[in-house]
């Protein structure tokens, strides 16, 4: 155990922690990074917001986390307005950015001088400190600096060093890049093994993978809007019956041959492209590969790939963002 | 009993500030100016003070050389916060922006008055006496402190502005030079240095601390030196607003 949840000696009611209603936010007042994003994440759950880089979830790490007010829209954070309450939300909230952010001595400084940022006694600093070291693997580097450790240990530290405080929920900015497969895992149970004992958690990721493991529900944002939010198992739900079928076009017009087949197979499936690739998600399989071999035939186009497989969480966000959220929902 | 945010950041500036490299250059350097021109120049200078004595001169002005070198500290904070992305890190903490700006400059007074303290020491090991009288110690200390704050202010405002790492220490390097040697700190205001120089060494705020730590030192302060202070604290009060606006305005990170 390293700190204490702040859920356990507060109230915790039943209001959202996080209550986001119509979310729009621009930096430039031309392009809107946020566009009307509106979700709840409700006390004690692992909230996982998906997307591609630029896809607007730092942004709205950085609405939560008061650093930045919304251009408009409603956002409550533990049932505070940010712009009124930023101090209060603050004291009850922890932050693992998405870029570095250390202070230029060693590693253990860095957690003390922390720990001692957030008003923790010393001698449970020290009992944290040393905790969090031995548990992130950092004991052997603790005397040197931040600066000059490794991308992967580095993350670690940034991780480590915000269980100093206790807090209500944490917020999780792409926590695991640069991470070995054994840090990453030792990251994630981490922070189950937190949220098992109260803690709420945000966490942004491109890393599907790890929003199964980790998410209770997510959402899957793309150029500002939320795409489709659910539980991890309805998202894959979704696509329960479907299958995924990989193609890859060797010669010829790939596009004509994807625009066609995609005309060919109709609403039952969609097929999502990249290059001479394509996803294709369909209900019928069978009948998909047989359009797939009569049109290669047809066009006189190669195969160069096919592989069918089952739905992974990859798959809903790869179709919700290639699609936008209206072809999820005829699903 | 729970230690304020303001005490908090403060502490954190120092620790995270003081590794020795940094600490043998800021008091080094000053100290090395204090002994080296203290002797050197003896010989070619008979500039005024008590004792007709250079170092004695010198010594006063190279306290004041502090506020200049507290103000380098405190823009180098708040660069270095927001290069490294412990500034947004603090300001998604419990702190305010208001605190972490003020958590500096109270940390740019204390090494300004820590520096001086120093020098205060170092003269006394070379002439074995210093001449300073309690009242005059007040007046050391309010015009260490405004300098301080003054270019503690302007060095966060070039720092809230300036997103290059080249630009910020050139600007740096270049105002170190202007403000030190178009100031009182080393040398008298002549009537023989040119109209330009002359100008410049009066709006030079660093003059008028250099003065006024001087005037105190020896006890010769003329009502001149507290028009100049009154100055001074009209000017550390001007940057000081524009400052805050500058970094209350700017970005938290360089992303």
């Amino acid at each position: 155990m390293i700190g204490k949840p702040l859920s356990s000696v507060s109230a915790s009611g039943s209001e959202p922690v996080v209550f986001a209603e119509n979310l729009r936010h621009s930096y430039d007042r031309r392009r809107f990074a946020l566009d009307g994003v509106s979700f709840t994440v409700r006390r004690g759950e692992v909230f996982g917001l998906l997307g591609r880089n630029g896809a607007g979830k730092s942004t709205l790490i950085k609405a939560m986390t008061t650093l930045i007010q919304p251009t408009s829209g409603t956002l409550r954070v533990l049932g505070m307005d940010p712009a009124r309450d930023g101090q209060k939300i603050r004291r009850r909230i922890g932050v693992v950015q998405q870029g570095e952010s250390f202070d230029f001595t060693t590693v253990q400084r860095n957690l003390d001088v922390y720990g001692m940022l957030w008003g923790i006694p010393r001698a449970e600093s020290r009992r944290r400190r040393e905790l969090l070291l031995t548990k992130f693997g950092l004991t052997d580097i603790r005397k040197r600096r931040a600066f000059d450790i490794s991308g992967g240990q580095k993350r670690r530290v940034q991780v480590a060093r915000e269980f100093m405080h206790d807090m209500e929920v944490l917020f999780l900015d792409e926590p695991t890049v640069g991470l070995d497969v054994i840090m990453r895992r030792t990251l994630l149970d981490s922070v189950r093994e937190e949220v098992r004992r109260g803690l709420t958690v945000v966490f942004t990721t491109h890393n599907l993978e790890e929003a199964d493991y980790l998410c209770d529900r997510a959402a899957v944002i793309d150029e500002g809007k939320i795409l489709v939010l659910d539980s991890i198992e309805n998202l894959k739900r979704l696509y329960g019956g479907k299958k995924t079928i990989d193609l890859t076009v060797g010669n010829g017009d790939s596009a004509r041959f994807f625009s066609v087949l995609a005309e060919k197979l109709g609403s039952g499936a969609t097929v999502t492209t990249s290059g001479n690739s394509a996803v294709i998600l369909t209900q019928d399989p069978k009948e998909a590969l047989s359009k797939i071999a009569e049109l290669s035939q047809t066009l006189g186009a190669q195969l160069e790939w096919l592989n069918v497989r089952k739905n992974t969480l990859e798959d809903v966000f790869l179709h919700s963002v290639g699609h936008g959220g209206e072809s999820l929902a005829d699903a | 009993m729970r230690t304020p945010n303001l005490i908090r950041l403060v502490y954190r500036n120092i620790l995270v500030n003081t590794d020795p490299g940094s600490l043998v250059i800021l008091i080094g350097l000053p100290a090395l100016y204090l002994v080296f021109f203290g002797f050197g120049f003896q010989a070619v200078a008979s500039a005024g003070g008590a004792g007709n004595s250079y170092l004695t001169y010198l010594t006063p002005g190279i306290m004041s050389f502090q506020v200049v070198m507290a103000g380098t500290v405190g823009g180098s904070m708040l660069w270095a916060d927001r290069r490294w992305g412990m500034l947004s890190q603090l300001l998604m903490g419990p702190f305010t922006r208001l605190q972490y700006l003020f958590g500096i400059m109270l940390t740019s007074i204390l090494f300004g008055l820590g520096g001086a303290a120093v020098m205060l020491g170092v003269a006394y090991a070379l002439l074995g006496t210093i001449p300073v009288q309690p009242l005059a110690l007040g007046i050391i200390f309010g015009s260490i402190t405004a300098g301080s704050i003054f270019f503690g202010g302007l060095m966060l405002y070039i720092s809230a502005l300036v997103k290059s790492n080249t630009a910020y220490n050139s600007i740096q390097i270049l105002l170190l030079f202007v403000v030190n040697f178009a100031s009182t700190v080393f040398y008298p205001l002549s009537s023989s240095l040119p109209i330009v120089l002359r100008v410049l060494f009066q709006v030079n705020p660093l003059t008028y601390v250099a003065d006024a730590v001087r005037g105190a030192y020896s006890g010769t302060l003329t009502a001149m030196d507290v028009y100049q202070m009154l100055v001074l604290l009209a000017e550390m009060a001007a940057i000081l607003f524009v400052a805050t606006r500058a970094y209350m305005r700017s970005d938290v990170s360089y992303e």
